[in-house]
């Protein structure tokens, strides 16, 4: 992997480059961070939307579009996430390497300058957003947060998450609620849209193969112009064990009904520990040799699907599965029954050697790939130290066995969160 | 060393190139190296899937008829052997392995950075190695149940059969991939043998190898591990499919929030496979008619009727079936398929708009070219040319070469709209 070059172009915002020409493509990315708020995440979360679809340069939708496809199919995209405690609105850019296009066109460097003018220059209308793209984008980010609805998997993640934190910033919705959304007006957006490029914590990406100075200076230009203010405070609150058990059922018209449980593991990414936890998921239930794929799935056949998940962040470890409404009791004992096994150090040598190694493969094919170093980095943001993804992959290598059983031990059922069908097709 | 033909296929537009073997166990073999990449990913799949539940091999005296979902559910077992099963043999190497069953093949996979060779010798090994008894067979009813039923609740999924189901009058493409509770429970370890010694021969199959390989090391582990096959020939047998459509709309309730629709133009379509040079003329054409760009596009959403999210169209196309699909969430599906059918009639009186074609043309280039990043598209895509009769660099090259009067002329026999139907999923009350 080529080397990544850092700077920063003033307070609170980095510039992240990777220049390798073994890429065809590009990726530009400007990731804006704000503490997750209530009163705020409905007009934020809108914003990156809003500003991806034209400029004061492109102030029609289709037109700018037409650009677009002109640049070779290249992208301009939009996405909201909720990284811990803070909403993460992204905006970038996709498109070819100069030396493909058919007609020398000079591709990076106007993608470049699109994305930068799409952010600090919108085609505000005495001082507003014009109407329809905002009724646009109103109606398609609420139409977003009903289609989370539609994939029950994720539904289900979704809920037990927002039952589990409900006292925690992460516990709304990454694009607020239908309602905030609902009752924006267009007065508060021009201030919203101010106040995230002027304290937002910025990272922006410049990914592939493509010189990143043009991105640079562009962007130093206009970041520089407009920071005064000190950066906003992006803290994320870990809460490290349960006291007790929170059960919630609720009921749907579903064939198969889902099961998910939430766990604390105190230990997040600002902890020296945090890749314990990482490999202990992996153990438990992160690959198809790990305890609940082996036990729940193949052992017992309850399921299709049987995985853990570590988001560091919150220091928050999931269980999910999907199985058959009779079955949901016997699942879940089993994942509980899993996870003492673990506490025992009851795994051995060969089941820690295959999660260090499916770990370590995963960490090593980061780099061939412009989108997953993007979320490699971003995922970063808030460690102690950014490391590559080969350094996190020497750091894996030195951990125990009594490591894995401490992290373990540590680890708290905070939330089990059932989804069931309504009966009619319990057999 | 064997003997073999190794050809090397170049492209000078992408700077790439990959060599194709002709295996004397009968095997096709692509190698695809990409020297600075950290990851390997390879791809080891046989001609057959879902549609494949009638057929007849040189072997057999009769013709033979098999449950729905055996291909994938043979794809399930084969992954175990009487000494264990591949995911723990795989564990040693750190690799990342998976399979999947589409209509018309069966893939096994890896994708992996360290312990390439290891890795491919297992991949090798298992697929080779079939080990089916009644206890096995039994014991997978329960996890592919699940994942049936997974299916079940899966809009996306269900609006997508429902609309094959309402096209598609015999051929088995309006089948589930994985089958029903009730056809896999038909399922027996002879059946599956069955159909493994028909399917699973080696002049059936091809291995696509990506990424950061040595080929003469590839090909040394080949020499060790293929075994070689009869050559033998299959006939699969599908009832002729007439052009009409079975039914032109199809509702289902499903716990969703917003209505989900599929609008399919179904065409005709032979036994042999649609050319790169038509395939990539039907992505030109469906780019200048709905993409962002478009008009249509731009009409459907100040009407409030598709979201960008959403709003998608692919060319659906296999053995003997051949569909444009259109699909996305909305509040008003009829609405949505009308606008699209109007559209159709407009671009079929007036003609192609020149800017749309030669920008259309560009994006659909710019997509192709940015896919080859991936080792995971060149693999799969280069095995799935294998089994269609096409050839990787074709279909770039076929986009770069289009013409406005080749692209127009598609619409002679596709996108007619008295061979559509719509398929809607709508909230359950």
């Amino acid at each position: 992997m080529a080397d990544i070059e850092q700077r920063s172009v003033c307070d609170g915002v980095n510039f992240r480059s990777i220049k390798d020409d073994r890429f065809k493509t590009v990726r530009v990315s400007v990731n804006f961070m704000l503490p997750l708020e209530k009163s705020m995440a409905a007009s934020n979360a809108i914003l990156p939307f809003l500003l991806s679809r034209a400029s004061r340069e492109y102030p029609d939708f289709t037109k700018l579009s037409e650009r677009l496809e002109e640049l070779y199919g290249a992208q301009i995209d939009a996405d909201v996430q909720k990284l811990g405690d803070v909403q993460l609105l992204s905006i970038y850019a996709s498109g070819i390497a100069d030396r493909y296009a058919l007609d020398g066109e000079k591709i990076s460097a106007e993608l470049s300058r699109l994305l930068c003018s799409i952010i600090f220059d919108p085609p505000l209308e005495n001082n507003l957003f014009p109407q329809d793209g905002f009724e646009q984008e109103k109606r398609q980010t609420i139409e977003m947060i009903e289609s989370e609805y539609n994939d029950k998997r994720s539904y289900a993640r979704l809920r037990c998450e927002e039952i589990m934190c409900k006292n925690e910033p992460y516990g709304l919705n990454r694009y607020g609620s239908k309602e905030d959304i609902q009752n924006l007006k267009r007065e508060n957006l021009t201030e919203a849209w101010k106040n995230m490029i002027q304290t937002a914590r910025v990272e922006i990406l410049v990914l592939g193969d493509c010189d990143p100075e043009p991105a640079y200076r562009g962007f130093y230009r206009a970041f520089s112009e407009i920071r005064k203010e000190k950066p906003a405070a992006c803290t994320t609150t870990n809460v490290s064990r349960a006291d007790q058990v929170n059960e919630v059922t609720e009921k749907m018209d579903v064939a198969q009904s889902k099961l998910v449980m939430g766990f604390r593991t105190a230990v997040s990414l600002r902890d020296k520990r945090y890749p314990v936890v990482r490999l202990m998921t992996a153990l438990y239930g992160g690959t198809p040799s790990s305890k609940l794929f082996l036990n729940v799935r193949e052992k017992l056949s309850l399921c299709y699907y049987c995985s853990a998940q570590y988001n560091s962040m919150k220091g928050i470890m999931l269980v999910q599965s999907g199985v058959e409404t009779k079955n949901v009791d016997h699942a879940k004992q089993e994942i509980l029954a899993q996870l003492e096994e673990i506490k025992k150090g009851n795994f051995d040598d060969n089941e820690l050697n295959a999660a260090k190694l499916a770990l370590c493969n995963g960490y090593r094919t980061v780099g061939d790939s412009l989108g997953a170093m993007e979320a490699w980095y971003l995922s970063q943001t808030f460690a102690e130290e950014i490391k590559t993804p080969e350094e996190a992959a020497e750091d894996i290598q030195w951990i125990t066995k009594e490591e894995i059983m401490e992290a373990a031990n540590q680890v708290t059922l905070d939330t089990v969160y059932r989804l069931v069908g309504s009966g009619e097709n319990v057999e | 060393m064997s003997n073999y033909q190794i050809k090397e296929i170049k492209s000078d537009r992408i700077g790439d190139k990959y060599f194709e073997i002709q295996h004397e166990s009968g095997l096709k073999i692509f190698l695809y190296p990409k020297e600075n990449n950290n990851s390997t990913y390879a791809v080891f799949g046989t001609k057959y899937g879902s549609i494949d539940m009638c057929f007849q091999s040189s072997e057999d005296s009769e013709v033979q008829k098999v449950p729905a979902g055996i291909a994938h559910y043979l794809e399930h077992k084969l992954f175990e052997s009487e000494d264990g099963d591949a995911f723990t043999r795989y564990a040693k190497t750190g690799v990342s392995a998976n399979a999947y069953t589409s209509f018309d093949a069966t893939c096994y996979l890896f994708s992996g950075s360290d312990n390439i060779y290891e890795a491919l010798e297992i991949l090798l090994d298992f697929v080779q190695s079939p080990y089916f008894t009644e206890q096995t067979v039994q014991k997978e009813q329960g996890i592919i149940g699940q994942e049936i039923r997974m299916y079940d609740d899966d809009p996306q999924w269900r609006v997508l059969f429902n609309l094959l189901g309402a096209l598609y009058q015999k051929h088995p493409v309006k089948t589930d991939i994985a089958g029903t509770v009730e056809s896999i429970a038909k399922i027996t370890p002879e059946l599956l043998y069955k159909c493994y010694h028909t399917f699973y021969n080696l002049n059936n199959m091809a291995l696509a190898v990506a990424g950061n390989i040595d080929v003469d090391r590839v090909l040394q582990l080949c020499d060790k591990m293929l075994k070689p096959s009869k050559p033998i020939q299959v006939d699969r047998i599908f009832e002729e499919e007439p052009q009409a459509i079975v039914q032109d709309r199809v509702e289902q309730k499903l716990s969703v929030a917003v209505p989900l629709f599929e609008l399919g133009f179904k065409e005709k379509a032979g036994k042999t496979r649609l050319s790169s040079k038509e395939v990539a003329e039907t992505e030109i054409l469906l780019n200048a008619i709905a993409s962002d760009a478009s008009p249509l596009f731009r009409r459907l959403l100040d009407a409030g009727l598709v979201n960008e999210t959403s709003f998608s169209y692919e060319y659906f196309e296999g053995p003997g079936y051949a569909s444009v699909i259109f699909s996305g969430e909305s509040k008003d599906p009829d609405k949505v398929a009308d606008e699209i059918k109007k559209e159709l009639a407009a671009v079929r009186q007036n003609g192609l708009n020149r800017d749309a074609f030669e920008r259309s043309r560009k994006a659909v280039y710019g997509r192709i070219v940015s896919s080859f990043n991936s080792v995971d598209y060149l693999a799969n895509a280069l095995v799935a040319d294998a089994f269609a009769e096409r050839s990787l660099f074709d279909y770039l090259n076929a986009v770069a070469s289009a013409d406005l009067e080749s692209v127009q002329n598609r619409l002679k026999t596709q996108l007619l709209p008295e061979y559509s139907a719509l398929s809607i999923i709508k909230p359950a009350e």
